[in-house]
């Protein structure tokens, strides 16, 4: 008995030992001091706290990198290019990069850790990225699945955005969910709506997110998001542009037609919405209503698989024939696709069918 | 059964809100080991294998994404519709997988059974026959899996 106990003593002592040793080596060896982030060639140069990520590094100062997944290295967004000191690539990392970009030293920033003195290149367009605090002043239920939410900044803080870029928010912790979640939403407002902006935002089934922001978020609660980001953008060199979407993906396309308006140009444009049934569509009596306005905008709802209560008399079937149907030479025409990927995809295809050119194809896959 | 590290950490990444709101196990209590051996002796009585099974339930979502929100009739029993959504989902076995937010609605109309995947559940099937805890919305019996796919 006595041996057991002296046995179990001994074991529990060198267990401990090893533990205390093992903390105070991690103490020492993870310590990696100040290092210096050179961005641009001496542009800026930040000094930071070693260990941590590159992505999380540069957002605590200030300079966001676009990341859907909060930096878990799902998204494969927020590539930075490393010129020094960035250590090997982690197997993490590899699926999102080509073999040009390796060559290049693109990396997923937030897989890597500063551990010494980096040398980066950050596009010019990513400094003009804020982060804001806004509070939430209206939620519209515009399908079953689909809410609009109205943000607007605390102290009066106004945005520069461009049609169509998105934004990304920050979730807090609910239910089960104990960490915080960062997702991507297109801005459905327009740019002159400075002091706040709209996001479109269609339930995910078991979404982190979206199950957040459709079940969790009220109306005075404040939300933490950065932005804007992206390059689905309104190209001027065209006058005949073809919008279009499906399901949220009407967000960033109002944000264009409302702007093209509101500046006056002088535009051909065609809306084709692509929707199941009649409870999915949203924003018909907007558009219609911009269709009186405007001789030279044109809104087409076409729905995949109108119920027989929807009483449907306008286009129906693949959003790719009704595309066809509306789209015939494209040659100098401009295209905005903003919804699935599959979606996206089979349209790119009927475009450059119909002779437009891909470098006038700009579109917003959902993913 | 005691299971690994690896395996204790992929069961964390299972839970509700790790990678989703209401995870991958369902009410679910067993060790994910356990729950992964009980799915592969039932494929094995089945004389069928993972793959196979996540060949078919494959096959049949990419009939349905070729007509993105109609549904696709197979063989006349089969009705298939796929749903996407925004964003893309790793896998929670943490091996550098992940799949667009893509769900399939499948009907059998000779049995009227109706079930539902994901793009995520043909990867986890295919790769670490993993068919969900008990009580998870995607989770599919592998029998039950089986029949409505017409493999036995």
């Amino acid at each position: 008995m006595k041996e057991i106990l002296v046995t179990i003593l001994s074991i529990t002592g060198i267990s401990t030992v090893l533990a205390v040793l093992i903390i105070i080596a991690e103490k020492f060896l993870n310590n990696y001091g100040e290092c210096e982030i050179d961005i641009n060639d001496g542009e800026k140069k930040l000094v930071v706290e070693g260990g941590s990520s590159l992505l999380s590094s540069l957002a605590s100062n200030k300079i966001f990198i676009p990341s859907a997944c909060g930096g878990k290295a799902t998204c494969g967004l927020c590539k930075v290019k490393v010129l020094d000191g960035a250590g090997p690539l982690l197997p993490t990392e590899e699926p999102y990069l080509s073999q040009e970009e390796r060559k290049e030293g693109v990396r997923l920033s937030c897989q890597v850790k500063i551990k010494k003195n980096l040398r980066v290149y950050i596009p010019e367009e990513l400094f003009n990225i804020r982060e804001y605090i806004s509070t939430v002043t209206e939620i519209k239920d515009m399908t079953h699945d689909i809410k609009e939410f109205r943000f607007e900044f605390k102290d009066g803080e106004d945005i520069k955005f461009k049609a169509g870029q998105y934004m990304q928010i920050e979730t807090k912790p609910y239910a089960k969910v104990r960490e915080k979640a960062t997702r991507a939403y297109s801005v459905s407002s327009v740019p002159s709506d400075n002091k706040a902006v709209e996001l479109i935002i269609r339930r995910v089934p078991g979404g982190l997110c979206t199950t957040y922001m459709h079940d969790y978020v009220k109306v005075g609660d404040e939300v933490r998001m950065t932005g804007p980001y992206g390059d689905f953008y309104m190209r001027d060199d065209s006058d005949d542009y073809v919008f279009m979407a499906g399901g949220s993906g009407l967000a960033p396309i109002k944000s264009l037609v409302m702007d093209i308006m509101e500046r006056n140009l002088d535009k051909k444009m065609i809306f084709i919405f692509g929707a199941v049934s009649k409870k999915d569509l949203y924003y018909t009596d907007f558009f219609r209503e911009v269709e009186k306005k405007n001789r030279n905008f044109r809104y087409v709802p076409a729905l995949s698989r109108p119920e027989p209560e929807d009483n449907w008399e306008g286009e129906t079937g693949l959003v790719t024939e009704v595309l066809k149907k509306y789209v015939e030479g494209g040659k100098g025409k401009h295209a905005y696709l903003c919804g699935s990927p599959g979606m996206i995809n089979a349209c790119v295809n009927v475009l450059v069918d119909s002779e437009f050119d891909k470098k006038n194809i700009y579109y917003d896959k959902f993913s | 059964m005691k299971q690994s590290p690896r395996y204790n950490q992929i069961q964390e990444n299972m839970k509700p809100g790790a990678f989703t709101a209401h995870g991958f196990l369902g009410e679910d209590d067993r060790a994910l080991k356990d729950i992964i051996r009980q799915d592969d002796a039932d494929v094995e009585k089945l004389d069928l294998s993972h793959a196979q099974i996540a060949g078919r339930m494959q096959y049949f979502t990419e009939l349905g994404k070729e007509l993105l929100d109609i549904p696709v009739v197979v063989d006349e029993i089969y009705e298939v519709l796929v749903d996407d959504h925004r964003g893309e989902i790793p896998c929670p076995f943490a091996d550098n997988q992940k799949a667009i937010k893509t769900n399939t609605r499948f009907t059998n109309k000779k049995l009227g059974i109706t079930i539902y995947w994901s793009d995520l559940n043909i990867h986890m099937i295919r790769y670490h026959g993993f068919y969900e805890g008990k009580g998870s919305f995607f989770r599919n019996d592998p029998q039950k899996l089986a029949k409505a796919l017409g493999l036995i």
